[in-house]
């Protein structure tokens, strides 16, 4: 714990000291990088042997003289911090390339510390024992993450984006409160050890309101609006530690809460489950439907925070209806997937991080043929999209298996019960065959084919401290995928943390089974690596004459022939068209000499759509008509803040 | 009258009359210095343990309140060269009834608040409630900009002595905010007061109903 403690101060260190040297900027992002790195690494080593140990180490703090900070590391917060800092160390080394505009040191000095407070704030709201050190770690999180979603301000869209999030995560804070504070006045204490001790109503309210809190933070539907709007607008390292960690903390935030009510009722796990089914699709179909690639790479964190959902809220079901084994396989699966997720997911913003920085758009459209000029990035964000899609060998598959499993095992319990579970695993297969979709676009329309403009042309690698953690995680998820066994038992570590009272549970047909499947298919996409090489060692000495992709034998070809983005998604977005209309804007062609013409479309959020004409019309409405208080008489204003203090006093002493 | 206490309290009740009754911005400057000043000694006389920090910071208090916020704001006066009038709302005679109207309703209403006050000091809440509420009417009341900076300074005396009356042991750490406060809150208006002599050549707080959106 003590380590804990030390890395991220070392960690906080790496935001403070760039100050010092903002007039020499390569100093400056060095000592930035170094010290958070540094900091980050302690901390994963001693969340893995946290997490390998099995003591449970405490530590409580005085703050302000009338309360205690207290921290507790399990098994759980261990898992979280192992992800947390896994996450961070890489991302710190690519901001090292990432942000490199010595004219702009000041704000990247900035960025560097809310990128170190954000870390540490993560790392303690999962080590946070009592109400007011948790809520405290968790607005300091929220606080510092949005200032790093206001990187680049001056572009309004990123402010207004800014201003979403800030809203969202203060709506979802206030949630929390809401929830906390019942159950500070149902128990007298502020100790999270008391929550099991609530009466059962008050824990189904607390349960509902902290998962409405929770959810807005990791995206649950419909409170995942701000995700795709906030994560774009980070700088790519950013969106990559906030898409693939700081999400989790509401997951985290959830299997906590649960295990602290430890109340084990199938009402969570089906609060749980079906907020995951909606969550998964919906996220999925908008990610599908975006022509922005780190847009699509938002939705589809919120298509995984489904699955994650699911695979807990069958774990939790699982826990009700007594079978340890589905409540391991759906627990375990769960947080699996939480470092799977992770791994893939800030793979693919690091590898969109680069083609920003390289081509400086993020429209799919304007993109095309860079798996030529940047193969290393090409081949890495093809091995994420292999990965988040499901398929063997990479790691996606290894954890979705697990889940599977558990809802088949779920199917055979029978009640409601087997609606749910087969309505799972409906969903994570429609789920699957749209991530795969939507990455065979992404990976079609950005990677494969031609340039589509002049930035796509003359891109190439750059910066081998981006670069590198690219390659790391793509051999991570191929090693998770590997050897699964491993990982899996750290998961089933986290699980035994929730005091679920399952001993050794027999996981031994599955385990092995993942790791068998994956093997094979390693092994037969080795023989198609090895039949390439054979391929073109045969081919040497011939002559082999290369032409556009899409060339076809016509006679002038351009690149606009291609597929676009919306081209390819949108047979499949016709059939979801109810949750997923069009929006599309072309003036009609008219005269025998028509003006040139534009064409344009956009997949629309009906959460987005719903939210504007439910809940912010009518506040606007309403505070429309309470205009005339504001007169600008500064002596009434005064008068408002008299009769104020009148009205409490009133209250407080009728 | 033996208790020095009762009498700082009695001289502060009556400075907040004669502030309600200063039509000019120098006198009432001079009403304001005085009650800083008397408010500003009432914790030398509380009997609490005085050790050399809680002395030094009483006498910080002093020196800020009662002579450097007070000249600040005179050279502010004489730095922007305006109309040396209150230019009030309610008229002078009327606020001088509202202020003993004030002061016999902060007594009524004092012991219902249920404060730690320290025992046998029945006005130190009732004057520090009617500084609070005096001060509000006084920032309502006139349209100086002036004036109510001064209004706003009436505010935190009454805080202030509030804070006084606590033997808390973070005591010294709320006063000491509370100056900083004041501190800050004067320079900040006393820069605001130069911009809006600026843009609108004036200070009568009646002509920023301009600026409502």
């Amino acid at each position: 714990m003590s380590y804990l403690f030390l890395s991220v101060s070392i960690v906080l260190c790496g935001g403070i000291l760039p100050f010092l040297f903002i007039r020499q900027f390569n100093r400056m992002r060095a000592v930035a990088a170094f010290f958070t790195a540094t900091g980050c690494l302690l901390g994963l080593v001693s969340a893995v042997l946290l997490l390998a140990g099995n003591d449970q180490p405490t530590i409580s703090v005085g703050f302000l003289s009338s309360f205690t900070l207290d921290f507790k590391a399990d098994g759980l917060s261990a898992f979280f911090l192992m992800v947390i800092f896994l996450i961070s160390f890489l991302a710190a080394i690519y901001g090292y390339h990432y942000l490199d505009k010595p004219e702009r040191a000041v704000r990247i000095a900035a960025s560097h510390l809310f990128f170190s407070l954000l870390i540490a704030a993560m790392a303690l709201v999962v080590t946070a024992y009592n109400i007011i050190t948790f809520l405290l770690c968790w607005e300091i999180m929220s606080l510092a993450s949005f200032f790093l979603v206001v990187h680049d301000h001056e572009i309004e869209e990123n402010s207004k984006a800014g201003y979403l999030y800030a809203v969202y995560s203060q709506v979802g804070a206030l949630f929390l409160l809401a929830a906390f504070g019942i159950m500070y006045a149902s128990t007298g204490t502020l100790d999270f050890a008391a929550a099991a001790s609530l009466s059962e109503p008050t824990k189904i309210l607390v349960f509902a309101l902290a998962f409405v809190g929770f959810g807005s933070k990791a995206g649950v539907f419909p409170f995942h609006a701000w995700l795709p709007h906030a994560h774009p607008a980070a700088p790519s390292h950013i969106s990559a530690l906030m898409s693939g960690v700081m999400i989790k903390t509401g997951v985290y935030g959830i299997v906590r809460l649960y295990h602290l009510l430890a109340w084990h009722t199938p009402l969570f796990g089906q609060i749980v489950i079906i907020a995951g089914m909606i969550t998964g699709i919906l996220g999925v179909i908008y990610a599908l439907g975006q022509q922005d690639i780190k847009r699509m790479l938002a939705y589809s964190s919120v298509e995984n925070i489904g699955i994650i959902l699911i695979a807990l809220g069958l774990g939790m079901i699982g826990v009700a209806a007594g079978q340890p084994l589905i409540a391991v396989l759906g627990f375990a699966g769960g947080f699996l997937h939480v470092l799977n997720h992770s791994l893939f997911k800030s793979l693919l913003f690091m590898g969109a991080g680069m083609v920003l920085h390289q081509t400086g758009t993020r429209a799919m459209d304007q993109l095309g043929g860079l798996i030529k000029r940047m193969p290393v990035t090409g081949s890495t964000f093809l091995i994420g999209s292999l990965a988040i899609a499901g398929l063997p060998p990479f790691n996606g598959f290894v954890s979705e298996f697990l889940i599977y499993m558990g809802g088949f095992r779920g199917a055979a319990l029978g009640k409601s019960y087997f609606v749910l579970s087969v309505l799972a695993i409906i969903s994570l297969a429609l789920i699957g065959g749209l991530a795969l979709a939507a990455f065979t676009k992404v990976n079609g329309v950005v990677f494969q084919g031609e340039p589509r403009g002049v930035p796509a042309q003359n891109a190439a690698e750059h910066g081998s401290g981006m670069l590198v953690p690219m390659v790391i995680l793509a051999a991570a998820c191929l090693i998770v995928g590997l050897f699964p066994t491993f990982f899996m038992a750290l998961a089933i570590r986290a699980v035994a943390a929730l005091n679920l009272g399952y001993g050794r549970i027999p996981l031994a047909p599955f385990v092995p089974l993942t790791a068998n499947i994956t093997r094979a298919a390693a092994l037969f996409l080795g023989v198609l690596v090895l039949l390439w090489i054979l391929r073109s060692f045969c081919y040497r000495g011939k002559t082999i004459t290369q032409a556009g992709t899409w060339g076809c034998g016509f006679t002038r070809p351009t690149a606009r022939m291609q597929y676009t983005s919306s081209s390819f998604a949108a047979s499949i977005l016709n059939f979801f068209s109810t949750v997923a209309p069009l929006k599309e804007e072309h003036p009609a062609i008219k005269g025998r000499f028509p003006a040139p013409t534009h064409y344009h479309s956009q997949i629309q959020d009906i959460a987005e759509l719903q939210i504007t004409s439910l809940i912010v019309r009518p506040v606007i409405f309403l505070f429309d008509k309470l205009r005339w208080l504001q007169h600008g008489e500064i002596h009434m204003y005064i008068g408002y803040i008299l009769l104020a203090i009148v009205v409490a006093l009133v209250f407080v002493f009728q | 009258m033996t208790n020095p206490v009762e009498t700082l309290l009695v001289l502060v009740l009556l400075s907040v009359l004669s502030a309600l009754g200063s039509s000019r911005l120098p006198s009432l400057i001079k009403v304001l210095s005085f009650q800083g000043l008397v408010v500003s000694i009432v914790p030398l006389f509380m009997g609490h343990e005085m050790n050399t920090g809680s002395i030094i910071f009483t006498l910080v208090t002093f020196l800020i309140r009662a002579f450097a916020i007070p000249l600040y704001i005179y050279v502010a006066i004489r730095r922007v060269a305006i109309r040396r009038e209150a230019n009030p709302i309610v008229g002078y005679h009327a606020s001088l009834l509202l202020g003993l109207v004030l002061i016999v309703a902060a007594i009524a209403v004092s012991p219902k608040f249920n404060l730690p006050m320290p025992q046998g000091r029945p006005l130190m809440l009732p004057t520090a409630v009617t500084l609070v509420v005096a001060g509000m009417f006084l920032i309502m009341s006139r349209r100086n900009a002036i004036a109510m900076v001064l209004g706003y300074m009436m505010m935190e005396n009454g805080i202030y002595l509030v804070g006084t009356g606590f033997s808390l042991r973070a005591q010294h750490i709320v006063e000491f905010g509370i100056l900083l406060d004041v501190l800050a809150g004067v320079m900040i208006m006393a820069v605001i007061l130069q911009h809006i002599k600026q843009a609108f050549d004036s200070l009568d707080t009646a002509r920023l109903t301009t600026l409502k959106e």
